[in-house]
């Protein structure tokens, strides 16, 4: 419990400094009176209401869902290095939000973002089938593969749609690396519904889960049926998944670096990982855009270049504690 | 002038005369064209014909001065082959290859051109190298950047190399002409200033002065706003600016540069609102085409700006929100 409280005061911390970090020094007392009395002129209200309030938003909406699908992955395939990022899952979102914004314009917003939830699904699936999961367990580095594999090839497909219409070259590079800057023209209550739905699910079903991952046979013996729980995952993690990329577009990493902390956070239960894993996602993403605001001002490094920055060196930790011939 | 200069060193060069040497140094012995740029010197022995256009951009050089190209570098738009609408009358009905992504040398050979103009192109050493086995290829002058080469040097870079000399200081002098008529005309737009920005994927980014449309408007008389001037930025054309702090473009003409689909980014953008060129209507909205013609900064694309700038800028710049610039009315910029 006290750690839990911890993961709060962190969170509380992220989200301070979201709001009085960047390029416009904006005072508390400034920041109240933008909520009090908006004046759309005033460039340090414009900077709260317009910029930093929507950026927190996504943050806490892409960095929470993040969170939650990278521990159900890493759960449910028994592999610390299942990622929605490096499984394509991320990826397959962004794809087919692109190719929707491509085909019927970018004009409506909020339709065109939700093509990220079959484009997640399709992506996990694809993933999963591919790295063996009809056949019984998911090894950690056949799905690796897989996943790095898809990723690949939908990265390249990305790359030709932007080789043949080089207009949307501006989209690519929101649709490659996340980045929080376009929160303020996202669907943020939309996908904020979906991310909380899809977490409220996960914990719904985090027993049937944790069963599944002692192994099929052995869950089959505690009264769970596997296809069942497996379809509820996928089900999470395309919820989740596919909120954050319409809110922050593939944001790497993240779900790699989030469960293992929330581990030693929370202990080894599902339920508790799965609150720990959102809190803790959701402050990373913060910390990780607004140190992007800052480290080379006026520009700014988008926050899924810096996640990827830092979970780099993670995935090689991790990769590297991995034993030959582990399952996990 | 110049084109009698050609006809009379081709001749000098059947003659052997030497005076004429003195009088075009670069044109070393035997009626050789010589060309120094950035990645050496390239020697013509005769004015080309057959040209195969390797820069973004370049195609309208040549097309102005006549000659057209046998093969064009796709930059980006929807215009056949390659060449936007101030240029396509020029092609005469010709269709040049429309040649997309990287430069692909089999293709180039495959043309049997005897000039490579790959001015603008980006082009690397290596690939400069093997072209350099197909013809003669050009490159940008030593003192400017990639895609900095000034539309005047360019045109005149152009002009040796195909024996159009005349041709090109017509060009020049009736373009510098009807800037200079401009300026005569607009007194009250002189050393004020403006920027070109652009808006999209939520970063806003302005053109600095290295680039061609802040070339562009300096030649109607503009300055750069002083945040911008003197600045390098990123690749020597722009800078990226904090989505916190777009007060470095609060000129008092600011044109938003679009390839499409970004009115609508601009007029959500909050911030945007908070700058005196907004409040005041001093902006003008370049849409896809004017965009284009800005970003050719060519000889021919020049022209077709002015022609559709000048009473835009005009009603932006009196700073009165009353005089409505259509373009950002259209765009749905006014609040």
């Amino acid at each position: 419990m006290m750690r839990l409280f911890g993961l709060l005061a962190l969170l509380a911390l992220a989200l301070v400094l979201a709001l009085s970090v960047g390029a416009r020094p904006v005072t508390p007392a400034v920041a109240l009176e933008a909520l009090r009395a908006y004046d759309p002129t005033n460039p340090d209200h414009v900077t709260m209401m317009a910029i930093r309030l929507p950026r927190l938003a996504a943050g806490l909406i892409a960095g929470g869902a993040l969170g939650i699908a990278g521990t159900v992955m890493q759960v449910m395939t028994r592999n610390p290095l299942a990622d929605p990022g490096l499984l394509g899952v991320n990826s397959g979102a962004a794809f087919a939000l692109l190719i929707g914004a491509t085909v019927f314009g970018a004009a409506d917003e909020a339709s065109v973002a939700l093509l990220t939830f079959p484009g997640a699904a399709l992506a996990s699936a694809l993933v999963f089938v591919l790295g063996g999961g009809l056949r019984g367990d998911v090894g950690p580095v056949r799905l690796t593969l897989a996943g790095a594999a898809l990723n690949a090839l939908l990265l390249s497909l990305v790359t030709a749609i932007v080789l043949v219409r080089q207009d949307t070259l501006d989209m690519f590079r929101f649709w490659v690396a996340g980045s929080l800057t376009q929160a303020a023209s996202r669907p943020l209550a939309e996908m904020a519904l979906i991310a909380a739905a899809g977490g409220l699910f996960a914990l719904a079903v985090a027993p049937q889960i944790e069963a599944l991952s002692l192994g099929s046979a052995l869950s089959r013996g505690l009264g769970t049926k596997p296809r069942r729980v497996q379809a509820a995952a996928l089900a999470v993690v395309t919820l989740c998944t596919g909120a954050a990329v319409a809110v922050a577009g593939p944001i790497a990493f993240l779900g790699l670096m989030v469960p293992p902390l929330a581990r030693i956070v929370a202990g080894h239960s599902l339920r508790r990982e799965l609150v720990a894993s959102a809190l803790l996602g959701a402050a990373l993403l913060l910390f990780a855009d607004t140190l992007g605001r800052v480290v080379m001002a006026p520009s700014e490094v988008r926050a899924g270049v810096m996640t990827a920055l830092i979970g780099g060196p993670v995935f090689l930790w991790v990769a590297r504690r991995l034993r030959p011939g582990a399952t996990a | 002038m110049h084109a009698p200069h050609a006809r009379l060193s081709r001749r000098g060069f059947l003659a052997g005369a030497g005076c004429l040497l003195a009088a075009t140094p670069l044109r070393a012995g035997g009626g050789e064209l010589r060309f120094a740029h950035a990645y050496g010197e390239t020697v013509l022995a005769a004015p080309a014909t057959r040209v195969v256009s390797l820069g973004y951009t370049s195609q309208d050089s040549l097309l102005a001065l006549g000659v057209v190209p046998l093969a064009v570098r796709y930059w980006y738009g929807d215009h056949p082959g390659g060449v936007w609408p101030w240029a396509q009358p020029l092609l005469g009905g010709a269709e040049p290859l429309l040649m997309t992504g990287e430069v692909s040398i089999e293709t180039v050979a495959s043309l049997a051109p005897d000039l490579i103009v790959a001015i603008g192109s980006g082009i690397s050493e290596a690939e400069y190298a093997l072209l350099s086995q197909i013809a003669p290829v050009l490159m940008h002058a030593p003192e400017v950047t990639t895609y900095g080469m000034p539309w005047d040097a360019e045109l005149r870079m152009v002009a040796r190399a195909t024996g159009t000399e005349g041709r090109a200081e017509e060009l020049i002098a009736g373009l510098r002409g009807r800037f200079e008529a401009l300026r005569e005309r607009h007194p009250d737009w002189q050393d004020r200033s403006a920027v070109c920005a652009w808006h999209s994927g939520g970063q806003t980014s302005a053109f600095l002065g290295g680039d061609s449309r802040a070339q562009f408007l300096r030649e109607l008389g503009f300055r750069l706003p002083e945040a911008l001037d003197g600045m390098q930025g990123d690749d020597g054309f722009y800078t990226a600016l904090s989505p916190e702090d777009l007060s470095p473009i609060d000129a008092d003409v600011l044109l938003w540069i679009s390839s499409g689909g970004q009115a609508e980014d601009l007029a959500a953008l909050a911030m945007r609102r908070t700058l005196r060129a907004s409040a005041e209507g001093r902006e003008v909205f370049c849409d896809a085409l004017l965009s284009g013609a800005l970003s050719f900064g060519s000889v021919l694309s020049m022209p077709f700006a002015l022609d559709r700038l000048e009473p835009e800028i005009a009603a932006a710049i009196d700073g009165d929100p009353a005089t409505v610039v259509q373009s950002a009315e259209e765009a749905g910029l006014l609040q």
